[in-house]
């Protein structure tokens, strides 16, 4: 009985020996860059870290910059010329140039989802300009904890329904999908504010092939669904803010064509008026804008044969697996589209509107 | 003098405080044999001479009295010895080998029924236990008048007995779990009991269990409503305890008091202290796992704070977070060691410490005094010293498993710990038994 305690005590101390609990390295010994740039250079990536520099007084924002073959060997790099390990576990912003964006990203978002040092919840992002200058723009921000750009896309903080959200897997997904693209937002560095938002790109496959602009991304979101609150409409009569958005989708494929039909329900507060409209014309106006918005980026896109609104989907059930890989090319440019739109206002605001 | 007191003179020399006195009573000369430490032998004269001015109105005889004074006994060598031990009166009749043992006047040995000093009770009862086994009985008895109460006695020890109690409630306690431990306190009579461990024994449950298998009370209220749940009761003479068996995980979390109290404000208090024992496993353990080995679980921005807040810390997390708690088990033990008069010091100098001379030196982070100082307030929510201690102790092993397997490993430790739990029984009763009243009969 007593060896047996002995050897299992031996056994468990062992085990702390064996653990490998001393190659964890602590909180402060590790750097957490918060955005990642990617940009293409001569076929070597080159890549830039935003890193918040914590002392015990204030966070310093650092931008590190390094090219290689790859991303993980500019990381190796990078890591072994600075003073603390980098652990790209809390990246939440990878920021693709734009000539890279229209080369294809395979490759890179692949890695990405290979070797999980970027969690797939990160978000891609296009940038208009050279990283080199978004990136020093970010430097020179009051940010305490400098995740400015971060909090730029966090829907608890600086997220707006004309941004869309595009994550890592979302987009490695779509590689591989038959069905589905996605639209990754466009920012360059403004000028009173450290971002602006330019509108999205739109990826086919791993290429960005056309952009919408924010007006329509709105549109885009309101048909994932992502809630649309908080958005603010302008047209001649009214201001309004949508407090409520959603779908409804009847697809059927007659004769090799396939034909959506969609109604989008929207509930509206009034903000502002001109000229006392009444509610009805409010309502026209609104229905018909939209409709022509939306028509106008569904042929946009559609003529691109990037599925970013992912109508695909519907039609699954009713396309044969081995054609439906030919989606794109066969089936979605033929795809006849009918939105309607369906407003309701919920109220008026704190004003009554009189009725002429 | 007789061969009798030359025996007992013997067997107690060297005890100054024995004294044997010549009396005369109804012209017969005996001798007064006892402890003058244990007895008033003042008051036990007055009324033994009450006794004898009595006799000689109604013209008794010297057998006679004896034998209204107690039980008359001849050459017993032992009984008369251990008659002596427990403080009574031997009154031997000289040049007869008989002896007769007399109820003295006791002296006052025992202090007086107080209030409670290890536990505190809001809004309910106040008198606790004292050292006193018959004193506890009486208590009790006072406590739930009923006629179903029964106590039954036992004495334990090789040589000096010790005094057992063994309480139920007929009709409500299981009638085989009550022969089980009678049969067991019987067989191990002659085992020595000075302790709980040594009860542990005599209990036949292992001593190294982390988890006592006894719910102590010093309270004759929380006492009585376990008994009426079918528990039993377990007085030990010299010990101002009641020892409650079998015990079960709820009783961590109850206190009987606690329905002196709205039901929903019970409900609230015994959901604080689940989420103090949660947080006293959990929150040592989640610090190491989250700064050393999985930060990837924070938010970004607790990531940052706590960097910057461990900025030039010189040790690594586990280290700093043993040396914090090592130092608080130090001023928790320290307090309790020290009289209350030197206390206040230790309290205050452990509050230098811990509030900011350890983070203004950069040897720890300052959101570790936040943990630690969390840490030991949710554990004194637990009801029971012995639990507060238990929990105490598993929180390292749930700190030691953090530091190497991370989050991964709070889970593994929390599957453990209750994996223990769950094999931890007392007479074939589960420790995590929830509602053993009303089904308890079944098993045992």
């Amino acid at each position: 009985m007593r060896t047996l305690t002995l050897i299992i005590l031996t056994s468990l101390c062992s085990l702390l020996l064996l653990s490998g609990c001393w190659d964890t390295k602590d909180l402060n010994h590790r750097s957490l860059p918060i955005a990642m740039g990617v940009a293409l250079e001569d076929d070597n990536y080159e890549i830039h870290l935003q890193i918040p520099d914590t002392n015990q007084e204030s966070v310093e924002i650092k931008i590190v910059s390094e090219k290689g073959q790859s991303i993980s060997k500019a990381i190796d790099k990078l890591s072994a010329n600075m003073e603390s390990q980098i652990d790209l576990l809390h990246t939440k912003v990878i920021v693709i140039d734009k000539d890279l964006a229209t080369k294809g990203f395979k490759d890179l978002i692949s890695g990405f989802m290979r070797d999980r040092e970027v969690s797939p919840k990160a978000l891609v992002v296009v940038s208009d300009e050279k990283i080199e200058t978004l990136f020093s723009k970010l430097k020179n921000t009051t940010d305490p904890q400098g995740t400015n750009l971060f909090d730029f896309f966090d829907k608890e903080a600086g997220w707006n329904p004309q941004i869309s959200l595009t994550r890592v897997w979302q987009v490695y997904r779509s590689f591989y999908s038959y069905t589905k693209d996605v639209a990754i937002p466009i920012i360059k560095s403004g000028d009173s504010t450290t971002v602006e938002h330019l509108g999205s790109a739109v990826i086919k496959n791993d290429k960005m092939v056309e952009s919408i602009n924010t007006e329509e991304t709105l549109l885009l979101n309101a048909f994932y669904n992502e809630s649309t609150s908080g958005k603010v409409e302008v047209m001649d009569e009214a201001t309004l803010m949508i407090v409520s958005n959603s779908m409804d989708h009847k697809s059927q494929f007659i004769n090799q064509i396939p034909y959506l039909k969609s109604q989008l329900n929207l509930k509206v507060v009034l903000l502002e008026t001109t000229d006392n409209p009444t509610t009805k014309e409010i309502k026209t106006s609104l229905e018909t804008l939209l409709t022509e918005r939306f028509n106008e980026m569904f042929t946009k896109i559609q003529e691109s044969e990037a599925d970013i609104l992912g109508v695909g989907q519907y039609f699954r059930t009713k396309i044969p697996r081995e054609q439906l890989k030919n989606w794109r090319s066969e089936y979605y440019p033929n795809l006849r589209m009918d939105l309607q739109i369906h407003v309701v206002i919920q109220n008026e605001g704190q004003l009554k509107l009189v009725d002429h | 003098m007789d061969e009798f007191l030359i025996k007992i003179k013997n067997k107690f020399r060297n005890n100054d405080d024995l004294f044997l006195q010549e009396e005369q009573i109804l012209d017969v000369s005996v001798i007064f044999i006892g402890f003058n430490t244990l007895i008033d032998l003042t008051k036990t004269k007055r009324t033994l001479h009450k006794h004898i001015a009595n006799a000689i109105s109604s013209k008794k005889t010297i057998g006679e009295l004896l034998n209204e004074l107690g039980e008359v006994k001849e050459e017993d060598m032992t009984e008369a010895i251990s008659s002596i031990m427990k403080g009574k009166l031997l009154i031997v009749i000289k040049d007869q080998h008989k002896y007769v043992i007399l109820e003295p006047v006791p002296k006052l040995l025992s202090r007086a029924i107080e209030k409670p000093t290890n536990e505190n009770v809001l809004q309910g009862p106040l008198s606790s236990f004292n050292e006193d086994i018959e004193t506890n009985i009486g208590l009790i008895r006072k406590q739930i008048n009923s006629s179903k109460i029964r106590a039954e006695f036992f004495s334990v020890g090789p040589e000096q007995k010790t005094k057992l109690s063994l309480l139920y409630f007929d009709g409500q306690v299981d009638k085989k779990l009550v022969e089980k431990v009678k049969l067991l306190l019987e067989k191990n009579q002659d085992r020595e009991l000075n302790n709980l461990q040594d009860l542990t024994e005599v209990l036949g449950f292992s001593g190294w269990s982390v988890i006592t298998k006894f719910n102590v009370t010093e309270l004759p209220s929380e006492t009585v409503p376990y008994l009426r749940k079918g528990r039993i009761v377990l007085l030990v003479d010299r010990f101002p305890f009641a020892l409650i068996i079998p015990c079960f995980l709820w009783d961590m979390f109850t206190l009987e008091n606690d329905r002196n109290f709205p039901i929903p404000l019970m409900t609230s208090i015994r959901t604080v202290r689940v989420i103090g024992i949660l947080i006293t496993l959990f929150l040592p353990a989640l610090y190491v796992a989250l700064v050393a080995v999985n930060p990837e679980v924070l938010r970004l921005e607790l990531a940052l704070t706590i960097a910057q807040s461990r900025e030039a810390i010189p040790y690594p997390a586990l280290v700093e977070i043993i040396l914090m708690l090592i130092i608080m088990e130090l001023i928790i033990e320290a307090t309790v060691r020290l009289p209350s008069t030197i206390g206040p010091t230790i309290t205050m100098v452990g509050g230098i410490i811990l509030g900011q001379a350890v983070v203004e030196a950069k040897l720890v982070s300052t959101l570790l005094i936040i943990i630690l100082a969390a840490t030991t307030i949710a554990n004194s929510t637990l009801v029971g010293i012995q639990n507060f201690l238990a929990v105490r102790f598993l929180k390292y092993l749930m700190v030691i498993l953090a530091s190497i397997y991370g989050v991964l490993g709070i889970l593994g430790g929390m599957v453990l710990i209750s994996a223990y739990l769950a094999s931890i029984e007392t007479f074939g009763i589960s420790y995590l038994h929830l509602n053993y009243e009303k089904e308890g009969t079944k098993y045992g």
